[in-house]
């Protein structure tokens, strides 16, 4: 993923000729406003599967630097014009034979040139990234997607920026089904003070855990539960002592990078000292693998029924018949 | 102040006096530390008051043990500037520890972590031997260089891995005291092997103070120096990796605790071995202490380490540019 840094440098400045190069393109050739405008050169000449679509519309090549964007892509239909993602993107397992770009922090641009992509869907707040993806003659669209308010928009924000905003329009009712059957089936129950934390990998005193400010607190009131963490920052991290104050009666913790074994074992062993926190007592520390717990993507019905299932575990034995 | 004789019973003052000290800032630590008045409930009290003394316990042993190996790598070396790490125990263990919690599990990490600052004393007594002799230069070149090589290897290793991992290998290199999970066993391991460099010590103080004198001298008085340079650099090195492991590189701890006494107690390791022992335990302590209250106060929580260096930076450059300056000489 990462080459020693003189390389790096030279594929840096190699980028940076070819984005002043790009520049002086659309400066030549202005009114490229749309997307498609650009791809007729290099598109063509790559020989670039025709995608089903009409020879009038020019082909679309989509660049998704982000693991829920690529499956917002493909639950839309969109999965054949995707032509990079980022490391992370490996959900459907189609995608994960696609090219891979690098991950969000670094981008391989030699490898983005050569996908030639003509639009480029991104989370990212550096704008120093999408200058210089738009140097490259790419569209970049950036999309925020903290709360599940935001997941909306940046589905109806990818439907119309791609032409398809029917898909995108029944993508968001899937999902709002899917969230409202949940809600359904924990109406009326107990709604248990609930922590959402993630297991430090190298030793550290702290734990980060889902703050009030992340769609992760919205997936727990979906799911009949409260937030332990009582402040607004989206992740922070907590101490021992703080997770004695919260008293959480349920705690979730995701461990989804896979980990050898015993580890989840380890997890719940390292709670073990904190006997006066319910969740403790009653035996209710969880350790989940699910990936997508924490995605804003199409899976996060999903995962509101997995959390209201491990938070109400009587939901599950319903479930199952 | 013309020197005193050291007599048992001043000695046995020095020790009781800084072990007072250290017992004293501990419990003060424990109950301040965890505001154990302001809990609810005893359960929470109980629970609050465990964790409490876990890192205290961890940073006394963490502080002793590095405070110890600092005064016996700057008589070892006979350089000031020399630290527990400086001969890259620290990086060895570092990368170890690295990864083996993220390829073997973080239950192994320690072990690893101890596994890794052995094979670097190995390695350095290696290089550094010569003619069955360790040379203080060639010692202090051969550390430098591994250290070196550990934090390039360790770069590399935080560069390819997940950003989550990234933040959690940055966050544990900083230095931190505690974890989350009992390690009471680990504490017990760096606890008696940080006691057993200071009894060892205690015993090699009169050759240290020889050595310090100069070599030549010292060998003309009958100190066997290179089995004392031996004996001094493998127990500092193994005490280092063990707090290390534990605690992950707490800078200044090691390099500032033997300075600060020499400039109070004077040059006689007689009397800088316990009380480094104790004033190496107390200052973590205290800088553990400082770290809860600052995130009692709503301060976003410091690493132990880095508080260390921010705080005993400026302390040791006023020790400095006083009048406790003459008193710096190692000799």
């Amino acid at each position: 993923m990462c080459r020693t840094r003189s390389t790096l440098l030279l594929r840096a400045a190699c980028a940076a000729a070819l984005a002043l190069a790009a520049g002086c393109d659309d400066s030549a050739a202005p009114g490229a406003s749309s997307a498609g405008a650009a791809a007729p050169g290099p598109g063509s000449a790559s020989a670039a599967p025709a995608a089903g679509e009409g020879a009038a519309a020019p082909p679309m090549r989509i660049l998704s630097l982000a693991p829920n964007l690529t499956e917002i892509l493909f639950a839309m239909g969109l999965g054949d014009h995707i032509v990079g993602r980022t490391t992370y993107c490996l959900h459907p397992p189609e995608a994960a034979a696609l090219p891979a770009v690098g991950d969000t922090l670094h981008l391989d641009l030699e490898a983005i040139i050569r996908a030639e992509p003509t639009l480029a869907f991104t989370v990212t707040r550096l704008p120093e990234t999408v200058r210089r993806l738009e140097g490259l003659g790419i569209r970049v669209v950036p999309v925020e997607n903290d709360r599940l308010g935001e997941l909306r928009e940046a589905i109806a924000t990818i439907g119309r920026e791609t032409g398809r905003p029917e898909a995108a329009a029944a993508l968001l009712k899937t999902i709002e089904a899917d969230l409202a059957a949940v809600r359904g089936r924990v109406a009326g129950l107990a709604r248990p003070r609930t922590l959402f934390a993630f297991p430090m990998t190298v030793g550290s005193p702290r734990i980060m855990i889902a703050g009030r400010g992340s769609f992760v607190d919205e997936l727990l009131d979906v799911a009949g539960a409260e937030n332990a963490y009582p402040d607004a920052a989206d992740w922070p991290t907590v101490s021992p002592q703080q997770v004695v104050a919260m008293q959480p009666e349920v705690v979730v913790i995701n461990a989804a990078v896979p980990g050898p074994a015993g580890r989840d074992e380890a997890i719940r062993r390292g709670w073990e000292s904190l006997s006066s926190v319910p969740a403790v007592r009653d035996g209710r520390v969880y350790v989940l693998p699910e990936a997508y717990l924490t995605i804003p993507g199409p899976r996060v019905g999903q995962a509101a029924r997995v959390l209201a299932e491990t938070i109400h575990p009587d939901l599950a034995g319903e479930a199952a018949p | 102040m013309t020197p005193r004789p050291l007599t048992r019973r001043r000695y046995v003052f020095t020790i009781l006096v800084w072990m007072a000290v250290w017992l004293i800032v501990s419990a003060a630590a424990v109950v301040v530390g965890g505001r154990l008045w302001a809990w609810p409930s005893a359960a929470q009290v109980w629970d609050v008051l465990w964790l409490r003394l876990e890192w205290v316990a961890t940073a006394s042993a963490v502080g002793a043990a590095l405070a110890l190996a600092g005064l016996a790598m700057q008589a070892l070396l006979r350089n000031p500037l020399a630290d527990p790490y400086i001969l890259g125990v620290s990086g060895g263990a570092g990368l170890a520890f690295i990864l083996a919690s993220l390829f073997v599990g973080a239950a192994a990490a320690p072990a690893l972590a101890f596994v890794g600052a052995l094979a670097t004393v190995g390695l350095v007594y290696g290089i550094a031997r010569r003619r069955g002799r360790l040379e203080p230069y060639t010692l202090l070149l051969a550390g430098v260089i591994l250290n070196a090589f550990y934090a390039a290897a360790i770069m590399l290793v935080t560069a390819v891995v997940r950003p989550q991992e990234r933040g959690d290998i940055a966050l544990w290199m900083m230095g931190n005291i505690g974890a989350f999970g009992p390690q009471w066993e680990l504490i017990g391991v760096v606890a008696a092997a940080a006691v057993g460099a200071g009894i060892l010590f205690a015993f090699l103080a009169k050759g240290f103070n020889l050595v310090a004198m100069g070599e030549d001298t010292a060998g003309a008085l009958g100190v066997p120096v290179h089995r004392l340079r031996l004996a001094a650099f493998v127990a500092a090195s193994l005490v280092t990796g063990a707090s290390v492991a534990l605690a992950g590189p707490i800078g200044f701890v090691g390099l500032i605790c033997p300075h600060i006494l020499r400039m109070v107690l004077g040059p006689d390791h007689r009397r800088l071995v316990p009380a480094s022992f104790f004033f190496g335990a107390t200052f973590l302590v205290l800088a553990d202490l400082a770290t809860c209250l600052s995130e009692g106060a709503a301060i976003p929580a410091m690493p132990v380490g880095v508080l260390t260096a921010l705080a005993g930076g400026p302390f040791f450059i006023y020790l400095l540019r006083t009048r406790w300056r003459k008193r710096l000489e190692i000799r």
